[in-house]
């Protein structure tokens, strides 16, 4: 009985080791995925007729015939598959690969989340000597980590998702680092203007980081002027709760539950849920009393029907974007650059499609609308979220809730 | 008042089992610092044994059709599941503190620094992501007492009764309490309650009348990881849209203080993890807590600060324990292993 048992304390043992092996393994390529998908794309532009659009079609490790990958991509803490940053970013980087019959692969840095500047740097080296074209590297974080890489192989150029343009030692700008963020504050404006306009008279906002993640603070700050916007056309005044409690570390609780259900309960009807996890536990009490929740990101539409719109950043097609910059050689126009991509781009919105669209009385013209007038500038957002605490609202009874 | 109910509800019922694990852990002689860890394990294994069962099919019918007995009867399977797979890790923890009679602290830690890592390895090679979700649906939809169960139309009133706790409930609450009352007796009204407590007490004095210590502390032990991996899940299911993500957001610690607070006794427990829950509740909700229906949110116009209401529930529990902190006391027994030959 006690070797038995100490047996399976061994087992347990060996079963933590090999998920350690397990992210190292992650960097090769898995032999048996099909890459017959990728293998039969034709060289061409991507305004072909056998263009692929579904990335979930595309194998997500393809075996290049000489070993050597041209389109490499270096993944944000977090897994590739996360239904969000990283994926999103990945599909764009399949889906031009594809597209193009380019070679591709992706690289996770060692240690995961808590990979260090070096493990990233690694990958960002095994994706240059593994023959990388370009190197689409994801989230913040990996700025360090980058900037050492742009410096060291200067000859191949760096896209940097949600990032700012890197210098190096001297103050010179790396020009092979091809920064692109997002307005966010776009998304949430047209998120906040939809509810509105669709009847929604009391609000809510539930944001992650705290209040010290930009992308999140854009969002939220989008989403009041959005909100502020339409009350003011429709000559109502509308109520707004927005909170950065709990969210800190984006992580579902059940503070975060009761905050929310208790929002719903006196009367709030829709909330923004801004940030990963939280997403559960607002949706849980969204779901509890039969009222709605605003998506981020990506299209979360597919959670439940209480998802009545989704705030997306079109990560993929960033990406494929700027991949088009570095293959048709005018990558010089944006590296270098702080690319801030928006409505003007189509890089922000909300999902449009039938099932995805669940606005009553708004219409999907009345939001193209909305959208044409961003683009030309008609209505603008203001990006600088530090205005938000001085700014005096017309139409929202602002509660902040801390 | 409804919400303050079902909300202070959804804090103390996985309080208040998870804390009465704690108990028959201690009054066995065990001392489970493992709570935590066993929560997020067996809430782990609930989503899991969920998602299975909906990727197999086996209810989809019973949705479809809006058969919520039968999907309250999935419910308490995945419950039960969680139940046994609790129990199942806990023996690690019995394991190395009755046969191995290894500092049980230790022990305990041990296992609430592998049960994060070891869910979220199995969530990865699982999922490929950092969180298990339910295959389809959500938790509400798929688990929750609704009044149109009962008949009730959209508008229709329940009266205060059936709006409280019949609407908007889940059935994993009335099972918890139904079972913290019944090991309740268990522990005091029977003969295997007594054994075990002697054994937290004086095993010395217990073994020389014929009770096998280790057999109850094994029990003991076992019965707590039962009680934790289920309250781990009931814990995923009503505020994480039965997600498991390797964190229960600190609740096993918050049940290990509970327990002391409770003074070991499930009454006591009962009590503190409802006070406990209803402060938290408050300190969550107050800027939108409608006490008595008039639509004024009485605790945010009297304009005190928001930190204090976030205090409120340590500030009850140091003033309680203050006052009856003299006549705590813990099982004599507890965390020193059992040695046949100590006098």
């Amino acid at each position: 009985m006690k070797k038995l048992v100490a047996l399976l304390l061994a087992m347990t043992m060996a079963l933590s080791l090999a998920a350690c092996n397990s992210n190292d393994a992650n960097q090769s390529p898995d032999a048996s995925a099909g890459s017959s998908e990728t293998s039969s794309g034709e060289p061409t532009n991507s305004g072909s007729a056998a263009e692929i659009t579904d990335p979930n079609s595309i194998a997500d490790d393809m075996r290049s015939e000489d070993g050597t990958y041209q389109v490499a991509f270096v993944t944000d803490v977090g897994d590739l598959k996360d239904k969000s940053f990283n994926q999103g970013t990945y599909d764009g980087v399949k889906l031009y690969a594809a597209n193009n019959g380019l070679s591709y692969k992706y690289y996770r840095p060692a240690n995961n989340s808590e990979a260090t500047d070096e493990d990233r740097y690694n990958a960002m080296r095994a994706a240059v000597e593994g023959g990388a074209e370009v190197v689409v590297c994801a989230g913040y974080l990996q700025e360090a980590a980058l900037r050492r890489a742009a410096m060291e192989f200067s000859d191949v150029p760096f896209i940097f998702i949600d990032g700012n343009p890197l210098s190096d030692d001297e103050g010179n700008l790396l020009t092979n680092v091809a920064a692109i963020s997002f307005q966010e504050e776009q998304a949430g404006y047209l998120a906040g203007y939809a509810a509105v306009m669709d009847g929604f008279t009391s609000l809510g906002f539930s944001g992650g980081g705290g209040g010290n993640n930009d992308a999140c603070n854009r969002f939220g700050y989008g989403y009041l002027q959005g909100i502020n916007a339409a009350a003011a056309e429709l000559d109502i005044t509308v109520d707004v709760n927005f909170s950065w409690l709990y969210g800190a570390d984006f992580q579902a609780s059940t503070d975060l539950q009761t905050m929310i259900s208790g929002w719903y309960a006196s009367g709030t009807e829709v909330v923004f849920a801004c940030g990963g996890a939280m997403f559960n536990s607002i949706s849980n009490a969204a779901a509890t009393n039969s009222k709605y929740v605003i998506g981020v990101d990506v299209d979360q539409s597919g959670e439940g029907d209480f998802v009545i719109t989704s705030a997306m950043k079109s990560l993929a097609d960033a990406v494929q974007w700027a991949l088009d910059h570095v293959y048709d050689e005018t990558f010089t126009q944006i590296g270098g650059q702080a690319t801030k991509l928006g409505a003007a781009e189509d890089a922000v919105g909300l999902p449009t499609t039938d099932e995805a669209w669940r606005f009553e009385s708004y219409t999907v013209e009345q939001y193209e609308q909305l959208y044409q007038q961003l683009v030309d500038g008609t209505v603008v957002v203001d990006a600088n979220f530090a205005n938000q605490a001085g700014t005096q609202w017309t139409n929202l009874n602002l509660n902040m809730v801390e | 008042m409804t919400f303050l109910i079902q909300q202070t509800m959804l804090y103390a019922i996985p309080l208040m089992v998870v804390a009465l694990a704690g108990v028959f852990a201690e009054r066995s002689g065990i001392i489970n610092l493992a709570l935590e860890g066993i929560m997020i394990f067996g809430a782990f294994i609930g989503v899991l044994f969920v998602n299975l069962v909906q990727q197999a099919g086996v209810f989809d019918a019973a949705y479809a059709q809006g058969n919520w007995i039968a999907l309250q009867g999935f419910e308490l399977l995945a419950m039960a599941v969680s139940a046994l797979m609790g129990g199942v890790f806990s023996l690690l923890l019995s394991f190395a503190s009755v046969n191995l009679k290894a500092d049980q602290t230790i022990g305990g830690t041990a296992l609430n620094l592998m049960a994060p890592a070891l869910v979220l390895f199995f969530i990865r090679i699982i999922a490929s992501q950092n969180t298990l979700q339910m295959a389809t649906g959500n938790a509400a939809s798929w688990f929750m007492i609704q009044k149109s169960d009962f008949g009730y139309g959209r508008n229709e009133e329940m009266g205060f009764l059936g709006s409280t706790f019949l609407d908007r409930t889940y059935l994993a609450t009335y099972v918890c309490i139904l079972i913290f009352v019944l090991l309740a007796i268990l522990l005091y009204k029977t003969r295997f309650g007594l054994r075990l407590r002697s054994c937290g007490e004086n095993p010395q004095a217990a073994d020389s009348l014929g009770i096998n210590v280790y057999k109850m502390r094994y029990a003991g032990t076992t019965i707590s990881g039962a009680l934790a991996g289920m309250g781990g899940f009931v814990y995923a299911l009503t505020t994480a849209n039965c997600t498991a993500n390797g964190d229960v957001a600190g609740f096993g610690f918050l049940a290990l203080a509970v327990m002391i607070f409770g003074n070991w006794k499930p009454l006591n427990i009962a009590g503190a993890s409802l006070l406990f829950g209803l402060f938290k509740c408050i300190a969550a909700s107050y800027s939108s807590l409608d006490i008595n229906g008039d639509g004024v949110f009485l605790l945010n116009e009297l304009g005190i600060s928001s930190h204090f209401y976030r205090m409120l529930p340590y500030l009850i529990t140091l003033a309680v324990l203050a006052f009856t902190s003299k006549r705590s006391r813990a099982p004599k027994a507890e965390g020193i292993p059992y040695d046949k030959g100590q006098r």
